[in-house]
């Protein structure tokens, strides 16, 4: 869609007339949005130069067409800046992989939403914050690109609640939901590389809850603090309880991460304990679920056994977010779901 | 003023649905359950009434994860075996 052929409406240059023509016509969040004039929009397109009209992806349910143009549109609406552009193309991209699960992601009861987890020189160059209050408020990279994020899955998928997203009770992680990775602080380096890419900016998508917070102020001993990240991750309530493949985002804030490094404990083994502590018996798990979307192994184990809470620990992706301070987060799956890590484009 | 509005075109359209079918009589309902509450149960009685007042036979139910597309397994088998198939219910 050019320029020339795309759809615009007239309104009053009035921020509440804006709002109020868009939800008459179903779209917006609910909050003001900023007008996305001709001049707004080819500004936002000079953040990520490249074919406004190149479909970056076709996003389900509605099967809209994921322009440069449309995407630059919603972040103009949202409040991003240009040099956030490159962060949501390379997020609508990962949204769009096979193993995301879009459709059911949007389409489901579940309060699942995308998290945004931006890595690398992008994060600084664009103004995200990945220390000091992190998961929000008041850093416009941060709110504003998880907020185009959902402006993307109500207009061009069609994720409006109702018709396109069935969730029973919504959820405040459907507003906005991005964080940048503190790879300054972090021990372990960062995760986009764990992950095995090596480009300069990456974005991670992850299909989750809103965070669990797992507080310790006491310990110095890795695995003290770790327990309470466990016992954060242990509950019938989340989908992954009865879903093996499930991930969990383990957001350690760099106190904590500094605590298991500095007692020689690496990534990995932050994972593997974590799987070895968040289990529930069997008897349990059975009891509460009809259907378990369990591992061959899991469900060969009797009824006394412990079961991990997910399948495999390398399904459990740990980080580094957030400043000064001892509360971490976990961010459990909607379970049919995987997470994307994608390089950043820039020019 | 004028801005743009924020949805774009639809992009390349799924495949075109079936036909519906004319006459149920002597038609094969399968059924695929995608192993929501009750969705089996319902779609069983669904099932049974309309091969009671049509003369259809109801063919063994297929299952699905309700939060994922029927796998290419248990497609092929619907397309090979029924002629028309109920499912999409949920809790």
């Amino acid at each position: 869609m050019s320029a020339d052929s795309a759809t615009f409406t007239d309104v009053d240059d009035d921020p509440i007339a804006i709002m109020d023509a868009y939800a008459a016509r179903g779209w917006g969040d609910g909050l003001p949005m900023v007008a996305p004039t001709e001049a707004r929009v080819d500004a936002m397109l000079a953040g990520a130069p490249g074919d406004p009209d190149d479909v970056v992806a076709i996003l389900p349910p509605r099967s809209g067409a994921a322009t440069r143009r449309m995407i630059a549109v919603n972040a103009v609406l949202a409040g991003c800046a240009p040099a956030q552009l490159p962060v949501l193309i390379a997020a609508v991209r990962a949204l769009a992989a096979p193993e995301m699960n879009l459709r059911g992601v949007n389409a489901t009861t579940h309060p699942v939403a995308p998290l945004l987890i931006v890595h690398g020189e992008i994060a600084e160059r664009a103004g995200f914050n990945s220390g000091l209050g992190a998961f929000g408020p008041g850093n416009r990279a941060n709110a504003t690109t998880g907020r185009a994020v959902r402006l993307i899955l109500l207009h061009i998928a069609g994720a409006i609640p109702g018709p396109g997203d069935a969730s029973t009770q919504g959820g405040p992680a459907k507003y906005s939901f991005c964080v940048a990775e503190n790879m300054a602080e972090s021990p372990w380096g960062g995760y986009a590389r764990s992950v095995g890419l090596d480009s300069p900016s990456a974005v991670t998508v992850h299909c989750g809850e809103a965070p669990h917070n797992a507080h310790d102020m006491e310990s110095a001993d890795p695995a003290a603090i770790l327990d309470k990240l466990a016992s954060a991750m242990t509950s019938l309530g989340q989908n992954n309880a009865p879903i093996a493949q499930g991930e969990y985002f383990v957001a350690l804030c760099p106190e904590h991460a500094a605590a298991c490094a500095d007692a020689g404990w690496t990534r990995s083994d932050v994972a593997s304990y974590l799987f070895q502590k968040a289990r529930m018996p069997a008897s349990e798990l059975r009891a509460a679920f009809n259907l378990l979307a369990w591992e061959p192994w899991q469900r060969a184990l009797p009824d006394d056994a412990a079961v991990p809470m997910t399948g495999h620990p390398e399904n459990i992706k740990v980080l580094v977010v957030g400043g000064a301070g001892k509360h971490s987060c976990v961010v459990p799956s909607w379970g049919m779901t995987k997470s994307v890590t994608i390089p950043i484009e820039e020019h | 003023m004028r801005i743009y509005t924020p949805d774009g075109e639809i992009g390349d359209a799924p495949g075109p649905l079936a036909a519906p079918r004319s006459v149920m009589s002597g038609a094969r309902i399968g059924i695929l359950d995608n192993t929501k509450p009750n969705a089996g149960v319902l779609l069983a009685q669904i099932a049974e009434r309309i091969a009671e007042r049509t003369g259809a036979t109801v063919s063994p139910v297929e299952t699905k994860n309700a939060a994922l597309a029927a796998p290419d397994d248990v497609i092929a088998r619907l397309e090979k075996e029924v002629d028309v198939v109920l499912t999409g219910s949920a809790d």
